[in-house]
Parts: C-alpha cells; sequence; structure tokens
C-alpha cells in the first residue's frame, strides 16, 4: 500500500465522515431535546433526495443553491412530523418509551411505501449538477468536488447550529427546555412551539444533508436505511444529544469505515464501526461526549 | 379456546382441501409468482410482473403471429382451455419472507408452480418450500449455478447459470487476447450474498484455468453507503479488465464513486445483474460508454425472429421499456411453464414436475438466443447460450458470440 493511497482513503474517510456527521446531529438534536430516539430520520432524508430531485426537475437550478429551500421543505415535514405523529403519541398513559418507538418507526414504514407509491421505486438521479462528477487531484490524490462542497456545508451547517444554540433566545430556551421541560412552561415558554422548532429544525439538518447527497447518490424510496443506521451508531458514539459529539463522531465514523475497508476484506467494513461501537457502550455508556 | 378435536378436524380439513380441492380440474390455473416489490429491488420485480403479464396475454388471448408455444390459440388445450393467472407476492428482496410466502401461495392460495424471485439468495429458500409441498419452482432468472445442485427435485431453470454465463466472458476473453489484444490481469468486484459469492468463485476458477492473474478480488456489503475504499483496491490494481457481480444500487454507487477518485477502468466485463437495468445506465451511462454485460437474451434477434420484436413490443406498450435480460428471462419461464402444465393436463404439482423433465421447446420457439429448453437431471437447461452485449451510443448492442454479433466489441472501452 503506497503513502498516496492512504491519504487517499483518509481523505474520502474524512470527507465521508462530515456527511455522516451532518446527518446524526438532526436527531441528535430531537433526541437530546425530548429523548425520542427518530426512527423515521433516514426517510427524512429520503424525501430531502426527491424534494432535491423533484425541484432540480421544476427550476433547473442546482441542487446547491436549492439547499435553503430543500432545507425550509424538510422543516415543515419535520413540524408535521411532531404536531401530527409525535405530540400524539407522548400522550400515551403507559409505556411511553415504546409507544414513541413504535410511533415513529410506523411513521418511517408509511413514510417509505407512500414514496414508493408516488415516486415509483425507480433509480433516480439529479441530472446535469454543477459539481457533479468533478473531481480536483492533488498529488495523486482525487478529492470529488461534491464531497468537498458536501464537507464545507457540513461544517458551516455545525457552526450556524452552535451559534443558534449559544447566542440566540431560542437557542436558550432550547437549552432550557431540554433540562426541564416542566419548568419552561412556568417562566412562559411554550413547551410545544419549542419541541415544533426543535424537530422542525433536526429535518431541515437531515434536509441540507439530503440536498448534498443527492448530488453524488442515487435516489430511492430506501435510500434512508443504510444512512440511517450509521445515524444511529454516530449518536451513540458522540453522545446523545451532543452536537459536538455528533460532529466527532461522524469524523470517526468516516474514517473508521474507510480504514476497515481496507484493512479487512471490505464486505467486512462494518466490523469496524460496530465494533468501536461496542466498546464505547460497554466503557463509557452516555458515549463520548454525552453528558446523559 | 379451541378444542383439540375441532383443531385435528380444521387440520385434516385443510389437508383434504390441500390434495384435491382447489387443485381439480379448473377453467383457471394459478401461478404463484414471486419477486421484490418494494424494497431497493422493487423495480425489477414490478417489471418481472408486466413481463409475466406479457407471457399470460400471448398464453391465454390467441396470436396468430408469434412463433412460442401455446401462443396461437387461447388458454391451455391440455386443459380444456382453461386461462393461467397470476398470484403476485412481494418477498422485498428478503430470504425468509421469499420462504413464508412462497408457503402462503402454496397453501392459501393453492398455486399449481411458482415463479421467481430475482435474487438467488430467495431462490434458495423458496426453492426447498417448494421441494417440501412437491410444487415446481420455475428460476426464471436466478443465475447462482449452486442453486440447481442441490439434489432438488422441484427447480427448473431455462436460463443459464453463472458458470454457462462466465464461460462465455471468458471465452470472449480468450478470443481478444488471440486477436492480440493486452488481457492478462482481471479484478473482480461482487457483492457478498450468494450471487456475488457464487459467480466470484466461478470466475476466480475459469480465471485460473485460463492462465488470467486476478490482480484484485474485492468482496464488498450490498447495499453500503460508500464505496471509496473499494474502489480505491480496484484503481491500485488497475487491471485490464474489471468484473462486477452487482445488483443495480451498487452499480450505480460502483461507477460514481470510479469517476470521483479518477479511475477509468480499461474495460467493464459485468455479470449482469445491475448491469443489464436502464435505470443503471440513465444514471451513469455516460460514464461506462462502452461497458460490457453477460446477458441472456438480444434485442438484435428481433432481426432474424420476428416474435422477439413482436414481443418487445407488447412489453414496451406495458411498461414503456425495452425487454432486457431479466425481463425476458421471465417471460420465458413463464412460456415454459405454461407448456408443461398443458402436457401433465394436470394443477397437480407433482405431475406438472413430471412434464417439466420431459419438456423440449426447439431454440426457435423461443424469444432467446438459445439452441433449446431441455432440463437435466437437476432441472438444468444445459442448451442456454449467452450473449454479451456493449452499451454502445445508448443501447445495447450484441457483440459475442461472433454469429450473433452485430458490431465489433469496441475493446479496450476508454480507447477513443
Amino acid at each position: 500500500m503506497t503513502l498516496q493511497s492512504i491519504v487517499q482513503i483518509l481523505a474520502s474517510g474524512l470527507l465521508m465522515g462530515l456527511i455522516y456527521a451532518l446527518i446524526a446531529v438532526g436527531l441528535s438534536l430531537i433526541f437530546g431535546l425530548m429523548d425520542v430516539v427518530n426512527f423515521a430520520h433516514g426517510e427524512f432524508l429520503m424525501l430531502a433526495m426527491y424534494a432535491s430531485f423533484g425541484l432540480v426537475a421544476l427550476t433547473a437550478l442546482d441542487p446547491i443553491v436549492l439547499m435553503p429551500v430543500i432545507a425550509a421543505v424538510l422543516f415543515t415535514v419535520g413540524a408535521l412530523a411532531y404536531v401530527g405523529v409525535v405530540r400524539l403519541a407522548m400522550r400515551a398513559r403507559a409505556n411511553l418509551g415504546m409507544v414513541q418507538i413504535f410511533a415513529t418507526f410506523g411513521l418511517a414504514i408509511v413514510i417509505r411505501g407512500v414514496s414508493q407509491l408516488l415516486f415509483t421505486p425507480d433509480y433516480r438521479n439529479v441530472p446535469n449538477v454543477w459539481l457533479g462528477g468533478r473531481t480536483i487531484p492533488v498529488g495523486g490524490i482525487y478529492l470529488p468536488v461534491p464531497q468537498l462542497a458536501g464537507g464545507l456545508v457540513s461544517i458551516l451547517a455545525f457552526l450556524g447550529l452552535w451559534l443558534l444554540i449559544t447566542r440566540t433566545d431560542f437557542g436558550k430556551a432550547l437549552e432550557a427546555t431540554r433540562e426541564d421541560a416542566g419548568a419552561v412552561a412556568l417562566v412562559g415558554i411554550d413547551k410545544n412551539r419549542v419541541f415544533t422548532i426543535g424537530w422542525g429544525l433536526g429535518a431541515a439538518l437531515v434536509g441540507i444533508a439530503g440536498a448534498i447527497l443527492s448530488i453524488f447518490y442515487y435516489i430511492h424510496p430506501d435510500v434512508g436505511l443504510p444512512f440511517a443506521l450509521i445515524a444511529y451508531v454516530t449518536v451513540a458514539l458522540g453522545g446523545f444529544g451532543s452536537v459536538f459529539g455528533a460532529l466527532a463522531a461522524g469524523l470517526l465514523v468516516g474514517l473508521v469505515e474507510a480504514m476497515t475497508a481496507t484493512i479487512l476484506p471490505p464486505s467486512l467494513k462494518s466490523i469496524g464501526i460496530y465494533g468501536l461501537y461496542l466498546l464505547v457502550v460497554f466503557v463509557r455508556p452516555r458515549g463520548l461526549f454525552g453528558s446523559l | 379456546m379451541i378444542s383439540r378435536r375441532s383443531f385435528v378436524a380444521g387440520t385434516a380439513l385443510t389437508a383434504a382441501s390441500l390434495s384435491t380441492g382447489a387443485r381439480a380440474q379448473a377453467s383457471e390455473v394459478s401461478v404463484g409468482v414471486l419477486f421484490p416489490t418494494s424494497g431497493s429491488g422493487a423495480q425489477v420485480g414490478i417489471d418481472a410482473i408486466q413481463a409475466i403479464n406479457v407471457a399470460l396475454d400471448v398464453i391465454n388471448n390467441p396470436h396468430p403471429d408469434l412463433e412460442l408455444p401455446l401462443a396461437k390459440g387461447s388458454g391451455l388445450p391440455g386443459l380444456g382451455g382453461a386461462k393461467l393467472r397470476i398470484v403476485t407476492a412481494d418477498h422485498q428482496s428478503d430470504p425468509q419472507k421469499g420462504r413464508a410466502e412462497a408457503e402462503r401461495l402454496i397453501t392459501q392460495d393453492k398455486v399449481s408452480a411458482l415463479i421467481g424471485s430475482y435474487q438467488s439468495a430467495v431462490a434458495a429458500t423458496i426453492s426447498q418450500t417448494s421441494e417440501r409441498f412437491s410444487v415446481p419452482y420455475i428460476a426464471s432468472d436466478n443465475s447462482s449455478p449452486s442453486l440447481t445442485r442441490r439434489g432438488l427435485k422441484y427447480i427448473f431453470r431455462a436460463s443459464p447459470h453463472d458458470e454457462m454465463f462466465s464461460a462465455t466472458m471468458f471465452d470472449f476473453l480468450d478470443g481478444l487476447k488471440k486477436a492480440g489484444q493486452k488481457v492478462d490481469t482481471i479484478a473482480l468486484f461482487y457483492e457478498d450474498t450468494i450471487f456475488g459469492t457464487d459467480s466470484s468463485n466461478v470466475q476466480r476458477k475459469l480465471a485460473g484455468e485460463r492462465g488470467y492473474k486476478v490482480v484484485a478480488d474485492v468482496k464488498y456489503r450490498a447495499n453500503t453507503p460508500s464505496l471509496t475504499a473499494e474502489v480505491q483496491q480496484l484503481k491500485a490494481a488497475d487491471a485490464d479488465v474489471l468484473m462486477p457481480s452487482s445488483y443495480t444500487t451498487d452499480g450505480i454507487l460502483l461507477i460514481k464513486t470510479m469517476s470521483e477518485l479518477g479511475y477509468k477502468p480499461k474495460a467493464i466485463l459485468a455479470q449482469a445483474a445491475g448491469f443489464s437495468e436502464k435505470a443503471l445506465y440513465d444514471a451513469v451511462g455516460k460514464q461506462i460508454e462502452g461497458a460490457i454485460t453477460r446477458g441472456s437474451f438480444s434485442l438484435d434477434l428481433a432481426a432474424k425472429r420476428p416474435t422477439v420484436g413482436l414481443v418487445n413490443a407488447m412489453f414496451k406498450a406495458k411498461s414503456g421499456k425495452d425487454m432486457n435480460d431479466n425481463t425476458s428471462r421471465e417471460f420465458m419461464a413463464t412460456i415454459v411453464l405454461a407448456d408443461a402444465i398443458n402436457r401433465a393436463k394436470s394443477t397437480d404439482g407433482a405431475k406438472i414436475r413430471d412434464a417439466l423433465a420431459m419438456t423440449d421447446i426447439p431454440g426457435e420457439m423461443t424469444i432467446m438466443p438459445w439452441k433449446r429448453v431441455k432440463f437435466d437431471e437437476n432441472g438444468q437447461n444445459n442448451d442456454a447460450d449467452a450473449v454479451l452485449l456493449q452499451w454502445l451510443g445508448e443501447k445495447f448492442v450484441t457483440v459475442y458470440p461472433t454469429e450473433l454479433a452485430i458490431a465489433a466489441p469496441k475493446f479496450p472501452m476508454s480507447k477513443a
């Protein structure tokens, strides 16, 4: 193995890791806010990719330009999912945890089924994008432009999220609701409103990821599944609810996956991620940066 | 609570209805059709059912212009003109669901035979179930050689398996080598279910026997989110011929990742599956102009055999697509089965099985480039020949074998 291919693998792993992180952070945000694991997260990603596909077909603009629109669409999807499903599920009197799991799990199946009905199971691609298929060769290392842009967007999104949480009133309300949902009601914060926006925000983040992913990945009603699985591991690894944890864990997962696939036969590449995950669960159950 | 007596009675009743009732002479014969119609293989399954519906039309309605068994009349004359109908089931590409659905079709819907299933891994469980209930299973488009090597009596496959396909692929490479092309090294790239594993085993063996060096042997996880590290290995090896065995999703990702990492393979010689699907070429066709895939069907045959063009037109009217490697085999499997049911003059699984074993359909009565359809003791048709198709100018062109070829292969594919 040459130095060049090692650097290539590390670079590819890091770029993919940034996208994994962006997918995972929305999940982490929602979990941190209200202790609900959104099992429809992969389906949100899929919807974002179809939104990108549809909007590109409609407007002939580039997914990069359309990203804010896609994020807005997904914000609505997330907010509706909370108002229409999760809010009702949280009223359960018994077995609350199970009800929440099955509510979002059921939502996932419904979204997938309806998508197959509406969009057909044909594989789609966003055609003729500016960044699609371009690579920058740097001394024998190839850096695909879509992934580079994706990495950059991911870093910007994390920065924006961090500013939102630490510098705005809404961020404070979010933090307060996370600490004690009952007490915030006493100081006049509408818990439901914060939750709705929280779900919207979580979905909007995965919307950004979906817009990026639609440039270089095929689109299909089942496309969310493999990504969602990695997102759950990423969130658990980084620590439930931790935004910085999601970033660090996403990068780690990307690197470990790329390295495992190089050392072991690639069909066993998930072993690295899940091995690491098991280790963290045994040694540090709250995750690397979790405060749970 | 159900008493033991009523339970026993109920079971006996079910068993009785299973053995006689619904399977007696009927004006309709039901065939169970198992394909993935949801999940990542869904489009293949939906197309498969369309192809089978075309076959039903051919069998059930008079088509005097088609040179196919049972096409000219209507229904199955051996069963008093009974019509063939299908009951579809979705196995979601999952071997366990395939087994359960096969059992349901046999016990609840009382089907006389089964057709399926695209993925070889699913065919493995379906064929075991069909054996247990003595109902024939027609492996329409499963290509793993091992399926017809397990001593099962109720599995039949009219199309070639991957050993036959791979032999054709290596015959082709031998020919190129003789013609002075540099073809010394190959790279194997295959998914980790029974299809990819079986395919690569055969290819590895043939490469060894015929003196090709395998410079990369990459087994990858199916439906993975990223293939960067895998493609990096292919690129480092830079073989003369890249031989992928992949379904559509991984095929698309493979091509996209190759172009992102600046890797242009000298030639691609694919074990069909995803590389037979138009979806893949719609997505990345421009990047792999000149890719070659094996197939068991060639639209170019229509020039010699008008039936091929007519059947394709019927399929296109239903689905908006041309027939491909998969849909043609699914169509043919239905015709072969109907021919056997007609000769069996019965809807009983065991009798249909015996009739299938006696099948002898000449190649001219099919839409395939096969010599004939005749099953060996394992249910495999050894007279099915493969073709190689090259993706040139946005369509498939037959390039091998020479007697069917309409163009010389472009090799290596990246040649200007």
